[in-house]
């Protein structure tokens, strides 16, 4: 291997050789900072500029490159050599842009600059190019989990795209819940009659398509591996178990209706009050001909009752709303319209819900006669004349009317698999010796969809409500188990035109995560990179911290009780190195030491100078965006901060902010995301980790004769640019108050 | 400029905002081809432009930057800003487009420093801010940009002020001269993710949004709520910028109404349910919103964050549609006349401001498309009579973020099925 | 009760929506409105309704015959149409609260005296005896519908409106001697006479 040739570029465009002594800067780079190739530029980022970096990697052997210039953030596309370890000082959006105007700042301003260079000279030194992890043997086959519409679509549109796919379905037929459908509704325009669903046509396809494998009769029996590489077992009925490699997976396992029986107090159980599903049944008993009851008997009035156990807020039922029931409801009105239009229909809602061109829908059932009623049922009585009382909420009166039927427009239940919370509680106690935890853990395995032998449990973690969904509004498939992809009523309650959306693209998810797997690259929201963990295991105590702490699951252990890293599985927020208390964790760019080394850069001056030193760590999401955005628009805020990015906040080791601490600095700022329950974090406990971390900090900074004031976390959001620049002045002034740290010129 | 390499293994994907940039990302993240394209100077749409995300209360922005930064690290993806498609012929696997590129006057040697607008005085209407305030004619979109270079607006080309950007322009980054471009490309397949606006407020006459300065739109109320925009965040009415503390919202303002959008807009009940939450950030107890509804569709579990505004003591649901809104001249105020249809109650309600939450209109009404392109009532993209070309997003269908990523996601992978259908016939 | 309200009775039960349907002028509309209320808060004479349009047509759905057919609402309707043009769903409002009244007159269910019914019939007998509109016999029968020391009361109160209709030439004192007609009167009388019959025998009141 070639040896490492370091080099500093630094910039002196956009004012900086105005405001800043660049000369100087030069001096800390090759001084102090020892490096080889140290080059100033009035305009770095041109094709000269960048000529002439490229230059210096192709001709001089330089390998590792620090750019003063400005943030990581701009210019991305003139700073891209991906052949050298980079680093970038940003001296504009983090100095010159945020350090108040006017020769007074002039000192602190150029003391901010020449830490920058230092942090990023430093930085670069500590790097490595990621190599990636190539893997000739990746599976590129994706199973699907579960054979309805959802399941259906996702193995058809993966296939099309020309992938392998294995289906496995529980039961002895394709179809799901939609095959026991008379019809569906519209998708297209003109969106006014039920539709056929199309269903058998499908099932067909599928059992056509060359690259589809079906199993039916058949469930997982055990998942293991990551991406790429998962072995899944899957149990037959005959008894036998077949094995199939595959790369990814995507999970569509349905729903199932609420429980009908439920809601004796809207006849649930009685004569004659059916759910919606029942009610298909009797369409499709009727083939086309009279629509009739269970007892034979022609129903000649019928109301649908809207919400039926759902948008409850009594506890009691459901609380969210499944969203179809108002366009179902409606289809099924049209049955009974379309097979005499003398049937009384009458559809008793609160909200109706048809959004988009639902609303032509709902036109076309009022065309045909249907009774629209806003009005809430109290209660229903089910027999051979129902009874349904309700509150008419615009004639603000209570009525009652009577039906020959009653259909319930009941919500979807989805079928996701264990709890993993329940999981980790029950396996916990059942380790600790319970033995009702034990009977519970095997009760559990059975409920289990994908039998996953994660550490962290065998199935994907659930949102609310039992909903395997995304937390993330931008990225509905931003999963926590890397390479799974849960879509259909399983993910959000919906209807059959959004299951084969999400299905369509679940399975590309799926496709995408098979192609990054073989390349060694990280899946969303980092994709781009193809650095990945290693650990010194010797150096490892078996705290089990990280396999605890991963947020994806990614780390097992493995017969010695060692952590064992699933890098397909990773996802690269560094959490693991966050929580390491040996730090044996690290990337090849982004390590302990990368930090750490940056943290020791900065030059501290002794106590008699009053100036004080702030480390920041910030989220590079959120936090450090927000900071280079209060230099886009200008806000100054102190220039004895330091800031340094980081994958989040989650990496953050604690012995980063006790080590700036016995060095000197003032004080720290923790700047991460957004937690608790709508938590902001890509890594989804960063945040919160950091701020649990940092709280058991306490005892440290007393043992150093530190107020614990001097360690700080805050929630930063994006647009935060004002808020930021005002909490780094009040925390600095803050400091000023409290007097700076006793710690100096001991570090 | 060059023309970008493209072949019929190549995906379009027209329009820049969170549909198009998703559904760019995940074929290039899948190793496909892509060329977008966005009109507008920059990247995110409309989406960029709103100040939290409902139900959870977050920033559009975390994502956007998190889109961007997948841009930046992907070589697969080639975008092309101030560009539109002007022609597309042929069929699915093998389509010929047109596009026109509009000068931006500023070339990719921009180092986003600023002295451009400081040497200009000019000021145009901030398209970033739906004109709510101005900003000057050699700007960056916003603080977000993406590609992070300024824009010199054509108003001050051949002027002093033009002449003074370009001398002030230290990396010689503007180029007065640029022309206007058209590029031809072919391509595989198209991904039509050309979004949404708000449908005119300005024709529903009896809201008098023309006439009434303190009746103002939900995406502008967007902007007054957002740090970022023209009040700083300061809920502030355009009158006489007085805090607006007793809010009216008006739903289906344009939607579900045959005179209008004859679809439901699906976003706006939740958009609004979510504004009133930005007054209670603002303002406290002290901020009243009210909210005129014909039904609140806070589908699946939205319905959460519904039942939660329904418990906050500051925020009314009245069921009417508001029928008119008078201005009370002695101070701005409007007096919103209607009847609550929940027992029939008549009403003469005074406040401070409205907000109408408007509807989607497709962003393609009016505009001439290929022929090959199937489109509902509403102008929404079905798809194609070829089956090469997909809508995405709110271009398909009236969604919120969410689903519009959905969407885009799949179209995505159609547009693969199309390439990888054309590849495996050709190999034949 | 009339034999027509009867015969609609045993004919419909108590499926008051079929009813308007097959007997209001646009009654299939009705069915349309999704219960917004726009038309509610359009009507200029709106708080003067006992019902809105709105909430007539949901007590239609809801078969509340009796109180619609009896109530004074839809009299109250001057035909401005600002409801229909606000209409989200088009329903030809204004036309519907027309039907309503001409259906409950026909069936002798609407209210007694009240005042707008009893303008419409007054100008339709006059304007049908001669095919044009007689204003001075028009105004005077208004005048005087209350009996005559009313009616002299009602002259006086108007006079100097009406001596300035005079002076404007649009009010003629001679009308009182007969006042202008339409060519063939009789034909005009023929020819109501027979849509009414057609009317009749459509909506079965013949």
């Amino acid at each position: 291997m070639a040896e490492n040739k370091f080099a500093a570029y630094i910039c002196s465009g956009c004012g900086l050789g105005d405001t800043l002594d660049i000369g100087a800067l030069e001096k800390v780079a090759q001084k102090e900072m020892k490096m080889s190739v140290v080059k100033s530029h009035p305009f770095l980022c041109s094709d000269e500029g960048v000529a002439m970096i490229k230059h210096d990697i192709a001709h001089e052997g330089v390998t590792h490159l620090c750019i003063a210039a400005c943030s990581r953030r701009a210019k991305t596309e003139a700073f891209h050599f991906p052949s050298a370890a980079v680093s970038r000082a940003n001296l504009r959006e983090g100095v010159l842009w945020v350090v108040a105007e006017g020769s007074e700042h002039d000192e602190v301003r150029q003391e901010m600059a020449e830490d920058y260079v230092r942090m990023g000279c430093a930085e670069v030194k500590k790097m490595k190019v990621p190599a990636g992890n190539v893997k000739e043997s990746s599976s590129k086959k994706i199973l699907v989990v579960g054979g309805g519409v959802s399941g259906m679509t996702a193995a058809l549109a993966a296939a099309d795209a020309g992938y392998e796919v294995v289906l496995v379905e529980k039961t002895g037929e394709l179809g799901g819940f939609a095959k026991s459908l008379v019809k569906r509704v519209p998708f297209a325009a003109p969106y006014a009659d039920p539709q056929p669903t199309g269903i058998e046509e499908m099932v067909a396809r599928v059992r056509a398509h060359a690259k589809i494998k079906v199993y039916v009769n058949a469930t997982l029996a055990e998942t293991s591996g990551a991406p790429g590489r998962f072995a899944v077992k899957i149990a037959t009925e005959s008894g036998s178990l077949s094995e199939e490699l595959c790369g990814a997976i995507v999970q569509a396992t349905g729903f199932t209706p609420y429980p009908i029986e439920k809601l004796p107090e809207l006849g649930g159980g009685q004569p004659n009050v059916v759910d919606q599903a029942g009610l298909e049944a009797l369409v499709r008993q009727a083939a086309g001909g009279t629509i009739r009851r269970a007892d034979g008997k022609e129903v000649k009035s019928v109301v649908f009752v809207q919400c039926a156990g759902q948008r409850d807020a009594t506890g009691q039922h459901l609380p969210y709303c499944s969203g179809h029931c108002c366009a179902t409801s409606i289809k099924q009105a049209i049955y009974f319209k379309d097979a005499n239009p003398e049937v009384d229909t009458v559809v008793m809602y609160q909200d109706l819900r048809v959004p988009g061109m639902g609303e032509d829908f709902y036109r076309s059932a009022q065309k045909r006669g249907v009774i629209f009623t806003k009005g809430k049922a109290s209660q229903v009585k089910g027999g051979d004349v129902c009874q349904v009382t309700f509150k008419d909420l615009i004639l603000d009166e209570e009525n009652t009317i009577e039906a020959d039927l009653v259909v319930l427009a009941t919500g979807q239940v989805p079928v996701a698999g264990v709890n993993l919370d329940e999981w980790t509680a029950t396996v916990t106690a059942a380790e600790s010796g319970d033995e009702t935890a034990k009977g519970k853990v095997s009760e559990l395995k059975n409920i289990s969809v994908l039998k996953l032998n994660y550490r962290q449990g065998p199935d994907m973690p659930q949102f609310k409500y039992g909903f395997a969904d995304s937390h993330f509004i931008c990225f509905p498939y931003e999963t926590r188990r890397t390479g799974i992809y849960a879509c259909g009523p399983m993910r959000r309650p919906m209807d059959m035109f959004q299951a084969q959306e999400d299905a369509t693209g679940a399975a590309l998810k799926a496709i995408q995560a098979v192609e990054n797997a073989a390349l060694g690259r990280a899946a969303h929201p980092r994709a781009w990179d193809l650095s990945f963990p290693s650990a010194r295991l010797e150096g490892c105590t078996q705290c089990k911290r990280c396999t605890v702490e991963c947020p994806f699951g990614a780390i097992d252990e493995d017969e010695k009780r060692f952590p064992k890293f699933n890098e397909e599985r990773c996802r690269r927020c560094g959490t693991c190195m966050g929580a390491c208390p040996v730090r044996v964790i690290s990337f090849e760019n982004y390590s302990v030491d990368t930090v750490g080394s940056q943290i020791k850069a900065v030059n501290i001056p002794d106590e008699f100078e009053e100036k004080p030193r702030i480390l920041i760590l910030a989220c590079e999401n959120d936090a450090y965006p927000a900071l280079d955005m209060a230099g886009i628009q200008r806000l100054t805020y102190s220039a004895y901060v330091r800031a340094i990015p980081v994958r989040c906040l989650g990496s953050v080791n604690t012995i980063w902010v006790t080590d700036a601490l016995n060095s000197g600095y003032d004080g720290v700022m923790l700047m991460g995301c957004k937690k608790g329950e709508d938590y902001q974090c890509h890594f989804v406990k960063g945040s919160e980790m950091a701020f649990y971390r940092m709280s058991k900090i306490d005892d440290t900074l007393k043992q150093l004769g530190l107020e614990p004031e001097r360690v700080q976390s805050y929630e930063i959001a994006i647009t935060d640019n004002a808020r930021v620049a005002k909490l780094i002045n009040d925390y600095v002034a803050q400091i000023q108050e409290m007097g700076l740290s006793p710690m100096k010129g001991f570090g | 400029m060059t023309t970008p390499i493209a072949t019929q293994q190549t995906i379009l994907v027209v329009g820049g905002g969170i549909a198009g940039m998703t559904a760019a990302l995940e074929a290039a993240e899948c190793g496909k081809q892509v060329i977008l394209v966005e009109k507008t100077p920059s990247l995110g749409g409309r989406t960029a432009q709103l100040y939290r995300y409902f139900p959870k209360m977050c920033h559009p922005t975390c994502g956007l930057e998190i889109n961007l930064k997948r841009i930046k690290g992907n070589p697969n993806v080639r975008v092309l800003t101030m560009t539109e498609v002007v022609g597309v012929s042929g069929s699915r696997g093998d389509y010929r487009v047109t596009l026109k590129v509009k000068p931006r006057y500023v070339t990719e040697a921009c180092t986003a420093c600023g002295d451009c607008a400081r040497a200009v005085s000019s000021e145009i209407p901030n398209p970033f801010n739906y004109g709510l305030d101005k900003v000057k004619a050699a700007y960056l979109p916003h603080a977000m940009a993406y590609p992070l270079r300024y824009v010199i607006d054509a108003s001050i080309v051949g002027t002093p002020e033009g002449e003074a950007a370009k001398a002030a322009c230290k990396v010689g980054a503007i180029d007065l001269e640029m022309p206007e471009e058209t590029l031809e490309l072919s391509v595989g397949s198209v991904i039509w993710a050309t979004g949404w606006r708000p449908y005119d407020a300005a024709k529903i006459q009896p809201y008098g949004y023309d006439r009434f300065k303190n009746v103002i739109t939900s995406v502008e109320f967007e902007r007054l709520a957002d740090p970022h925009g023209p009040t700083g965040g300061k809920l502030l009415r355009p009158s006489d910028g007085k805090e607006a503390k007793n809010i009216a919202f008006i739903q289906c303002a344009g939607s579900r109404d045959e005179n209008h959008l004859r679809h439901c807009s699906r976003i706006c009940c939740m958009a609004t349910l979510k504004q009133t939450q930005y007054v209670r950030e603002v303002y406290g107890d002290e901020g009243k919103s009210t909210v005129y509804y014909i039904d609140i569709r806070a589908i699946d579990r939205f319905e959460d964050f519904y039942q939660n505004v329904q418990k906050d003591p500051n925020v009314r649901f009245v069921k009417s549609k508001v029928a008119r809104i008078a201005e009370n001249e002695s101070n701005g105020n409007l007096i919103l006349h209607g009847v609550d249809t929940e027992g029939y109650h008549r009403y003469a309600n005074e406040h401070d401001l409205v907000v109408l939450a408007v509807g989607m209109e497709p962003e393609i009404v009016g505009i001439p498309l290929p022929a090959d392109l199937v489109l509902d009532t509403s102008h929404f993209i079905e798809g194609s009579r070829t089956g090469g070309m997909f809508g995405a997003g709110a271009a398909s269908s009236p969604l919120d973020v969410n689903r519009a990523v959905q969407s885009a996601t799949a179209a995505s992978l159609r547009a693969i099925q199309v390439i990888h259908r054309s590849a495996t016939t050709e190999a034949a | 009760m009339t034999t027509a309200n009867q015969q609609a009775l045993a004919k419909y039960k108590n499926d008051f929506l079929k009813e308007v349907e097959a007997n209001v002028e646009e009654g299939h509309w009705v069915r349309m409105c999704m219960q917004c209320g726009v038309c509610a808060g359009s009507c200029p004479l709106g708080p003067h309704w006992e019902h809105s349009p709105q909430k007539i047509f949901m007590m239609i759905r809801a078969g509340k015959r009796e109180e619609v057919l009896t109530s004074d609402s839809m009299w109250m309707c001057t035909s401005c149409y600002n409801c229909i043009v606000r209409c989200p769903r088009k329903l030809p409002i204004t036309h519907i609260m027309h039907g309503l009244a001409n259906y409950a007159h026909r069936l002798g269910l609407a209210p007694k005296g009240q005042p707008t019914r009893e303008i419409a019939k007054l100008f339709w007998n006059n304007l049908i005896k001669t095919g044009r509109v007689n204003e001075l016999k028009f105004s005077l029968a208004m005048y005087f519908k209350d009996g005559f020391s009313q009616g002299v009361k009602n002259a006086l109160a108007m006079q100097s409106i009406g001596l300035g209709l005079m002076k404007a030439k649009r009010l003629n004192p001679f009308e009182i001697l007969g006042g202008h007609r339409c060519k063939d009167a009789a034909g005009i009388q023929k020819m109501i006479a027979k849509a009414r019959e057609i009317e009749d025998r459509k909506k079965g009141f013949a």
